[in-house]
């Protein structure tokens, strides 16, 4: 927890219609951190990952990006989210695409890379979240692992600075959730600033260096995560932590 | 029996004078219905992808009311090139531009008039088509796109478009194969396709049936190619069933493809005698070998 900020999220809220999901969000990404944000469903965890890359507009507040507003009118939101990568539950993978086409695409067509450099990077964290060997199949034709591991290769080819993480294993059954998570270690001990609303609390508690649990649309109670799983302060995040306790 | 022979030996004979004007009539149609079909796809896609263009309430109101002005014109076209009958619309743009500029814009060339016609008439088709199948790519394809810094247009050409174009393949085959057979009110205009073979034939022979055999015959025949075709290029763009795993890649270090020459000599790097030798506990040869730490 040192240096300055990404990621500042300052009174966001968002409202659909009357029914207000997110209110007076307040909290502060660094480099480096992984934040892993918990709840229940409908508390708001993932509405709030996609305010931040802008797949949502905010209905109140703000967002700094590096110290920048990024909610403000004439911000170039494309810009601003090829360098931030997204991670979704349902992966989200280009049907039209290979594996190889879908990790190339945006470095070609966004980042304007020549399209060996593209390739080149590409197969680079192909084959480090495994897949290297897959780079001719299509989406249709490998497992939900697989998938989610492809999406997070094609993410980090953008090289961006902070990847948000949507629950990436709730679609997945046990067997590959593993797999996965394995990665997604493998990419928090390398430094990689990440934001990950997740439904893995071992994950959340031995991975991560920031834990924010929500409730009904608010932060309920934020920090340590071995403070957190604990010693938890609030009552709503005792009787979260107990649910899954019991499992 | 006889009556069979009888109508064999008619289209014998029509064919054997008329051979020349049915063959040609043939190639006019396929030509009108294809060069027709293609135009007509992209006026298509270019009302689809316009009546697709997102806006929010954020926007100013100069770009929502230039949005809802695109949106109402192509409206517009679709209702009414689909809900007249092709052969009006012939008369309506063959007779009907020479008849309000006082012939200052005429057709020159029947074929400009009768693509014309045919574009249009496929185009408003199409446009639903084209909306439908955008409406069809799971909205996930475009969040997936978004994330990754394309802007709309980006999304559209290298990801939306190229699923939705797949989608609507059979939409397409749909509208040339009508083509095919609807181009035969260009009559109307004096266009030679091929049911005016026809209707030259049974102008100088009065044999209706035997010439509307071959004109059937034929149709049947341009269609059920057309649809085989059809078949082949929805296969073709839905790509090979398998793929190839890449392991002969060099920057693939995937196990087991390691065929380890050594095992079993000395120089075995797995084995116990070659670990144990001074000096080489620290400096075994791979480099990668995490895996190898026990």
């Amino acid at each position: 927890m040192s240096g300055e900020a990404i990621l500042e999220i300052r009174h966001l809220s968002k409202a659909f219609g009357n029914n207000e999901v997110l209110k007076d969000i307040d909290f502060t990404v660094r480099p480096g951190d992984v934040t892993s944000i918990i709840g229940a469903s409908g508390s708001g965890k993932s509405t709030l990952l996609r305010c931040i890359n802008l797949l949502e507009t905010p209905t109140g507040g703000e967002i700094l990006f590096h110290g920048e507003s990024i909610t403000g009118k004439g911000v170039n939101a494309s810009g601003y989210r090829a360098k931030v990568g997204m991670v979704f539950q349902s992966f989200n993978l280009f049907n039209n695409m290979t594996v190889l086409e879908n990790c190339v695409v945006g470095q070609v067509k966004v980042l304007k890379k020549k399209k060996e450099a593209a390739k080149e990077n590409a197969l680079k964290y192909l084959d480090r979240v495994g897949m290297a060997p897959y780079i001719n199949a299509k989406p249709r034709q490998i497992s939900g692992g697989q998938k989610q591991r492809v999406a997070i290769a094609r993410a980090l080819a953008m090289e961006p600075e902070v990847l948000l993480f949507d629950e990436p294993t709730s679609a997945l059954d046990p067997e590959m959730v593993g797999e996965v998570l394995e990665v997604m270690q493998g990419l928090a001990s390398d430094g990689m600033t990440m934001l990950v609303v997740t439904h893995e609390m071992a994950f959340a508690r031995d991975v991560s260096n920031h834990v924010v649990f929500m409730s009904e649309g608010v932060i309920c109670e934020e920090g340590d995560p071995g403070e957190i799983f604990s010693n938890p302060r609030q009552q709503r995040t005792r009787e979260f932590l107990a649910r899954f306790a019991r499992g | 029996m006889d009556r069979l022979i009888q109508l064999g030996t008619d289209i014998a004979g029509l064919w054997g004078t008329y051979w020349k004007s049915y063959l040609n009539g043939i190639k006019n149609t396929l030509i009108l219905a294809l060069v027709a079909t293609l135009i007509g796809c992209v006026i298509g896609f270019v009302c689809g992808i316009l009546q697709t263009i997102p806006y929010s309430k954020t926007d100013s109101p100069v770009k929502r009311f230039f949005l809802a002005l695109i949106r109402a014109i192509v409206r517009i076209y679709v209702e009414v090139f689909r809900g007249t009958p092709m052969v009006l619309q012939a008369v309506f743009v063959y007779y009907g531009l020479p008849y309000f500029t006082n012939n200052a814009i005429m057709f020159n060339n029947i074929w400009v008039a009768a693509i014309l016609v045919v574009s249009i008439n496929t185009g408003a088709y199409m446009a639903e088509s084209v909306r439908g199948g955008i409406m069809s790519i799971d909205p996930g394809q475009t969040e997936g796109a978004k994330a990754i810094g394309m802007n709309h247009f980006q999304t559209m050409v290298y990801v939306i478009l190229p699923q939705a174009l797949r989608n609507i393949m059979p939409q397409i085959g749909n509208n040339f194969i009508i083509n095919v057979k609807d181009s035969s009110v260009m009559f109307i205009i004096s266009f030679t396709e091929f049911f005016a073979a026809h209707r030259a034939a049974v102008g100088a022979t009065y044999q209706y049936f035997p010439s509307a055999t071959i004109e059937m015959i034929g149709y049947l025949c341009m269609t059920l190619i057309a649809s085989f075709l059809l078949r082949r290029v929805e296969k073709w763009l839905d790509g090979s069933d398998s793929y190839e795993l890449a392991q002969a890649d060099q920057l693939v270090m995937s196990a087991g493809t390691y065929s380890h020459p050594n095992r079993g000599t000395p120089f075995d790097e797995h084995s116990k005698e070659y670990q144990d030798r001074p000096g080489q506990k620290s400096g075994r040869g791979r480099r990668k070998g995490r895996n190898h730490e026990r």
